[in-house]
């Protein structure tokens, strides 16, 4: 079968009544979550993964991503009518969204955004659909080295191209490894580093972990802020938003670039976040005429929600072909996977072709839902954020604990609950990244595990990893990725410096 | 006290190196080598341990670099190093931490739906200025509402304390 019928079958399973309803619910939920500070798309699924039991992988999945889609939009309502980015990934959009809802234009704002995240999301899902059976029949290929040479791959270009300091995301990076090995060891069996503490002997989970990181530790920077909400009207003018649709032609090139921007930063693991940033400062130099940036220019929030939108849906080929997510939503996602004793991976194209097409295809239809959704429940939600903090916050936090509770019904992940909120809340001040910590805990015992069966096919020889095309040209491209984007940087800057000396 | 990024530089830096030498130093009771079958079980977090060491010395290394050229800015413009954590953010986050621990503690003695009540009630009573009967009320609400999505929808039982047996709620 072509692609193109296995699309047709997957939205044959996609679209029932039941999947239909679990994409409006959850791109509500994602809605609320993407709205409120505090809980955001990564700690949002991990709140909803122990809901997820009892539903079927392929209802579960399509529940999670459509969350997903929705913390998406209503990231980008709050950088536009607050000001304040709901989501990491919309801090691009505040820079001209909220400038132009001031001017009293909030309308023609949301609906730019909302249109152009619909449109980035089609891009990725297209290109989702047109090279998902090449990359699963690319990724068979592949044996332990390889999956190794992937797994640093990611690691590498977390390292490379983030916008962190390199030894800052090598600290996020290594302790999230770490944290992975905690716990019984699947190889040998033994147990490791529990330093005599029995609640650690089933290992530490990630979803307890991220709840911490980003749900914990966002509320504390929030708290630290002392947070302040001076937001604009949110009322929708339906003559308004059809004006802004046909308005919207006008920025093809911008749509564009930042479409494949986002298509990069997705399937690469750079992520939503930074090809928002990315394609935000490109549209602003390839900007001539016109008013300057940050006054409230069409093209300033066109293009950071296009890339934003194409990089998230994008992040799903390569966790779903390799098994390497790209972004920390799509890691907890593919941790969920794994919980729901799915492996994700080249097989799962061959062995579940239900749940791998009827999740594209619902990502086609659950985008088109949020479209509409948000703009039909903008104002509803913008009085969410006008609940003071004193009573918001409060129950963030109980919502945290007691879904890190139901992870495992266990209450010493109360306090490791605690605990990652307070490393979270330091790194995010200190600018270490949190995304390669989610990562490598996922990624953690799959890379440990293709390492010790190259090392046993070896030997001890790390020669493996370069001994035929295939492995040898991911390690050079990984190799490439950990070291030239910092080189760069720093040769032209010193290139710059030379003048004045 | 006001923190400067430079502790908080610091602090974390020796953190996050104390974490790795910990690995290291339980890696090597398992075992880094090699034996028959591959590599031991410790070896794999030796060596990630060691990086981690490697890459928080580098970061407090630049903490101090970095310390260095403020203050001789400092000296220059008398433009003070950026604080961390001016005074009174520090009082908020930390009346904040500290009702947060209360909850976990709460929890764990009386039951996550009296902890809940409690603690939403006693920020909306307390930090938020709404009269007490009003923030119990939300508080209460919040709490029922709670029960009814995991007990009663999902079948989840969440951590129950003394109270709740007397309520007739098991």
């Amino acid at each position: 079968m072509g692609n193109f019928d296995l699309l047709m079958h997957g939205f044959g399973v996609a679209i029932t009544p039941m999947h239909l309803l679990l994409m409006v619910g959850g791109v509500l939920m994602g809605l609320v979550v993407g709205v409120l500070p505090g809980l955001g798309a990564p700690n949002g699924v991990s709140l909803l993964i122990p809901l997820t039991f009892a539903l079927d992988p392929t209802s579960a999945i399509i529940l999670l991503s459509s969350m997903y889609w929705g913390a998406l939009f209503g990231g980008s309502t709050t950088s536009i009518l607050f000001n304040i980015p709901g989501e990491p990934s919309s801090v691009a959009t505040t820079f001209d969204g909220y400038p132009m809802a001031r001017k009293g234009e909030s309308t023609r704002a949301l609906t730019l955004a909302f249109m152009s995240a619909g449109v980035g999301a089609l891009t990725g899902v297209i290109v989702i659909t047109l090279l998902a059976g090449w990359a699963s029949n690319f990724a068979l290929k592949f044996g332990a080295p390889e999956y190794f040479a992937v797994y640093f791959l990611a690691f590498a270009a977390f390292i490379g191209m983030g916008s962190a300091s390199p030894a800052k995301t090598l600290v996020s990076l290594t302790t999230g490894l770490l944290l992975a090995t905690v716990g019984m060891d699947t190889v040998t069996g033994e147990i490791r580093l529990t330093f005599g503490l029995d609640q650690l002997l089933s290992g530490i989970s990630f979803l307890v972990v991220v709840i911490g990181l980003f749900g914990i530790g966002e509320l504390l920077s929030t708290v630290q802020e002392g947070l302040r909400f001076r937001g604009v009207s949110s009322r929708i003018d339906l003559r308004d938003v059809f004006k802004t649709i046909a308005e919207l032609p006008r920025y093809w090139a911008t749509t564009i670039r930042s479409g494949l921007i986002g298509i990069w930063m997705g399937i690469t693991p750079g992520g939503p976040t930074a090809a928002s940033f990315m394609s935000y400062g490109i549209a602003r130099q390839a900007s001539r005429k016109g008013e300057p940036f940050g006054t409230g220019r069409p093209e300033g929030i066109v293009a950071p929600e296009t890339a934003d939108h194409s990089a998230g849906s994008c992040a799903m080929l390569p966790m779903l072909a390799l098994g390497v997510p790209s972004s920390a939503t799509a890691a907890v996602m593919m941790g969920g996977l794994m919980i729901w004793g799915l492996t994700p991976g080249p097989m799962l194209f061959a062995t579940k072709p239900d749940f791998v097409w009827g999740l594209i295809a619902s990502m086609y239809v659950s985008n088109l839902i949020g479209v509409i959704l948000v703009l039909a429940t903008v104002p509803m939600f913008a009085a969410l954020l006008r609940i003071p903090f004193s009573i918001i916050g409060p129950m963030i936090v109980v919502i945290c604990f007691v879904g890190a509770y139901t992870v495992s019904n266990s209450s010493f992940d109360l306090w490791l609950v605690l605990l990652f909120g307070l490393v979270g809340y330091l790194f995010t001040k200190l600018d270490y990244p949190l995304a390669p910590l989610v990562l490598a805990m996922v990624l953690g015992h799959k890379a440990e595990n293709a390492f010790h069966q190259s090392m046993i096919l070896s030997n001890g020889s790390l020669d493996i990893f370069f001994s035929n095309t295939l492995v040898t040209s991911i390690m050079v491209i990984a190799l490439a990725l950990l070291v030239l984007p910092k080189t760069l940087q720093l040769s032209s800057r010193l290139r710059r410096r030379q003048p004045v000396e | 006290m006001t923190v400067r990024r430079f502790h908080a530089e610091i602090g974390t830096a020796l953190v996050t190196a104390g974490v790795g030498l910990a690995a290291v130093i339980g890696a090597s009771e398992l075992g880094f080598g090699w034996e028959e079958s591959g590599p031991q079980p410790g070896y794999f977090p030796f060596y990630v341990g060691l990086v981690l060491i490697g890459a928080s010395l580098w970061n407090l290394m630049r903490a101090f670099v970095k310390h260095r050229d403020a203050m001789v800015q400092e000296r220059a413009s008398g433009e003070i190093e950026e604080p961390f954590l001016p005074r009174e953010n520090l009082g908020r986050i930390g009346t904040f931490l500290a009702a947060m621990t209360g909850f976990v503690i709460a929890t764990l003695t009386l039951g996550v739906y009296v902890a809940s009540a409690g603690y939403i009630a006693w920020s909306a009573w307390r930090q938020g200025g709404y009269p007490l009967w009003k923030s119990l009320t939300i508080g209460i609400v919040f709490t029922v509402v709670q029960y009814v999505i995991f007990e009663t929808i999902f079948k989840i039982p969440l951590l129950k304390g003394p109270i709740e047996p007397l309520l007739g709620i098991y």
